[in-house]
């Protein structure tokens, strides 16, 4: 089955780079309030897209995020390349985070980690090779009855 | 869509659609086409950024005057903490109030009391509070109006609590009318401000269907006839009614410094501001319970209508805050019995006020983002504001709403004249 992708844009994160942490998933929110996108919609992927950039800038060396605006749903493809993750089955539970104390303080990610990305998706997944690298793949969907934005 | 009333008017002599205005105003709400600067109602947080940006004074604040004084036969004044430190180190609160009676006020109010109330408020109100966290103060009308219009899913977030200058105003009245056996509308309340944004709370209210206020005098207008007030009938009156705790709303530690809670963050200046709120927006801070949030970069202090230099004024506040030592505080009994009348809540609905987005549908929202897109791509990015827009991807904006055509661009139309000639020289014989 092929999937009509109404807007597609690629974002560069680079790891390490605190001083533009969060810089993309703004980027992000604009286009999707241009858009017109559900209020609901535009929160719940701000706040996964937020958590998933910083992921790429605490723990990793580049990241791609891929946005992808379908007719019925927004999907977010962020490959990473860097140390991966051990154990995802861990890093999935609720409150598992290696997020230091200082990094949250400092409002660097909620520091609730990828649960919180999981949580704020309608679908959700991820693979990792420890060594080389993650790549999650998330998705919300645009309820037809939620058209416009939030008024 | 109607328009709010606004507060800051553009005098067409004077101004001479130079770009400055358009450059500072932190929404974008400001364009230089047509020879004149022109506000668009629906994106302006009336912060007044413009009004202290602009070289010729083409841009003021729209307060009130003495003859709207005139309309009442009892007439009170309500200062803006601000004005104590205006007059420097050595005039007391108690003096200034006594300035503002001989220049015309019946009544003159000292409001410090009020915010120190509305602080405890504020902390009982955070204790029972369900989320969503973290809190925003609605002190700031400014920071108000930008989440109402750049912020829209963040309206939740504001504190649903009535401000103490509204609150004073609103206490003030009803005991006044009472005593003196006065009709409420025969009693004038005007708040002496220091910022536009504060007049545009009264005569365009954000969460209530009136202002408790009838209007405002500029800092920067009465400024004058204080000091000679003050100076040849300085008085002798006492600051006891002055809250030191309240007092802090005008200085740097700001409304935080009268509360308990201390799971607090205090933002100010659009930068600072949009920076938070941003991350707000992305799930962060949610482990604060309250931002106190102020548009001007030295809070208060720095607001546009002020004359003493924000660090002049926070030294006399510092001073007079010192004087005064712990006072005697508000009474903790008197702030629990109006939290049980509900005489703090904010009784409207503060609306989220969106921009709109590019097009209706998605399809053709996708199709006009696309356009804008290759339109900022063929313009300089140079943000020289010479089209009148403020920005290249502004003017892009502009464009695809149909708002601006891509010729506005100088360089664009450079380039075109360039190829015209470069065409007639290669078709000569």
């Amino acid at each position: 089955m092929s999937e009509e992708v109404l807007f597609r844009q690629s974002f560069t994160i680079r790891g390490g780079d605190f001083e533009h942490g969060g810089e993309v998933a703004t980027l992000v929110k604009s286009y999707l309030k241009q858009l017109g996108l559900p209020a609901d919609v535009i929160r719940r992927l701000s706040i996964a897209n937020f958590e998933a950039e910083m992921n790429v800038i605490m723990y990793a060396e580049h990241g791609e995020l891929e946005l992808s605006v379908l007719p019925d749903a927004v999907r977010i493809v962020l490959a990473d390349r860097g140390q991966g993750i051990p154990d995802i089955e861990w890093a999935m539970q609720e409150g598992n985070s290696t997020a230091t104390p200082e990094m949250r303080a400092r409002g660097f990610g909620a520091g609730l980690g990828l649960p919180n990305i999981r949580r704020n998706s309608d679908e959700f997944e991820i693979t990792s090779t420890v060594g080389v690298g993650t790549t999650l793949r998330y998705t919300v969907f645009i309820e037809p009855a939620a058209e416009g934005p939030g008024r | 869509m109607s328009m709010a009333p606004r507060t800051i008017a553009t005098d067409r002599e004077r101004c001479n659609a130079c770009v400055a205005c358009m450059r500072v105003c932190p929404t974008r709400a400001i364009r230089t086409r047509g020879g004149e600067a022109t506000v668009d109602a629906s994106r302006c947080i009336e912060c007044g950024a413009c009004v202290e940006a602009c070289p010729r004074d083409a841009l003021r604040a729209v307060t009130s005057s003495p003859a709207d004084l005139e309309r009442f036969k009892l007439k009170v004044a309500i200062p803006s903490l601000t004005l104590y430190g205006q007059f420097g180190p050595d005039v007391r609160p108690g003096q200034v109030l006594h300035a503002l009676r001989q220049i015309g006020f019946d009544r003159a109010y000292d409001l410090s009391w009020m915010c120190e109330m509305v602080g405890s408020a504020t902390d009982a109100y955070l204790s029972e509070c369900q989320g969503p966290w973290p809190k925003i103060s609605t002190t700031c009308p400014a920071v108000v109006r930008l989440i109402q219009i750049r912020y829209p899913e963040m309206v939740s977030h504001l504190l649903p609590l009535e401000t103490p200058r509204e609150l004073a105003a609103k206490l003030h009245r009803r005991r006044l009318a009472s005593e003196l056996g006065l009709d409420p509308s025969e009693i004038g309340i005007f708040f002496i401000t220091q910022c536009a944004a504060i007049m545009n709370s009264i005569v365009a209210p954000v969460g209530l269907e009136r202002s408790n206020l009838d209007g405002a005098m500029a800092i920067s207008e009465l400024y004058g006839p204080l000091r000679k007030a003050l100076r040849e009938h300085p008085g002798s009156e006492s600051d006891d009614a002055v809250s030191p705790r309240g007092l802090g709303w005008a200085m740097g530690a700001g409304e935080v410094a009268s509360m308990r809670n201390n799971a607090t963050i205090r933002i100010r200046g659009v930068h600072e501001v949009t920076e938070v709120f941003d991350r707000i927006e992305d799930g962060v801070f949610q482990n604060i319970d309250f931002i106190e949030a102020y548009i001007c970069t030295g809070g208060c202090l720095g607001g546009h209508l002020t004359i003493a230099p924000r660090h002049v004024a926070q030294r006399s506040l510092d001073r007079i805050a010192r004087q005064l030592g712990e006072g005697q505080g508000v009474k903790e009994e008197k702030v629990r019995s109006l939290l049980r009348e509900h005489f703090f809540d904010l009784h409207g609905e503060i609306a989220a006020r969106p921009v709109q987005p590019l097009a209706g549908g998605l399809r053709q929202a996708v199709a006009v983002k696309r356009e804008k897109d290759r339109l900022v791509c063929a313009l300089p990015g140079k943000d020289c504001g010479a089209c009148g827009a403020p920005d290249c991807a502004t003017l892009a904006d502009d464009v695809v709403r149909g708002q601006a055509t891509i010729d506005d661009c100088v360089f664009i139309r450079l380039e075109a004249l360039q190829r015209r000639r470069e065409a007639c020289q290669e078709g000569e014989p």
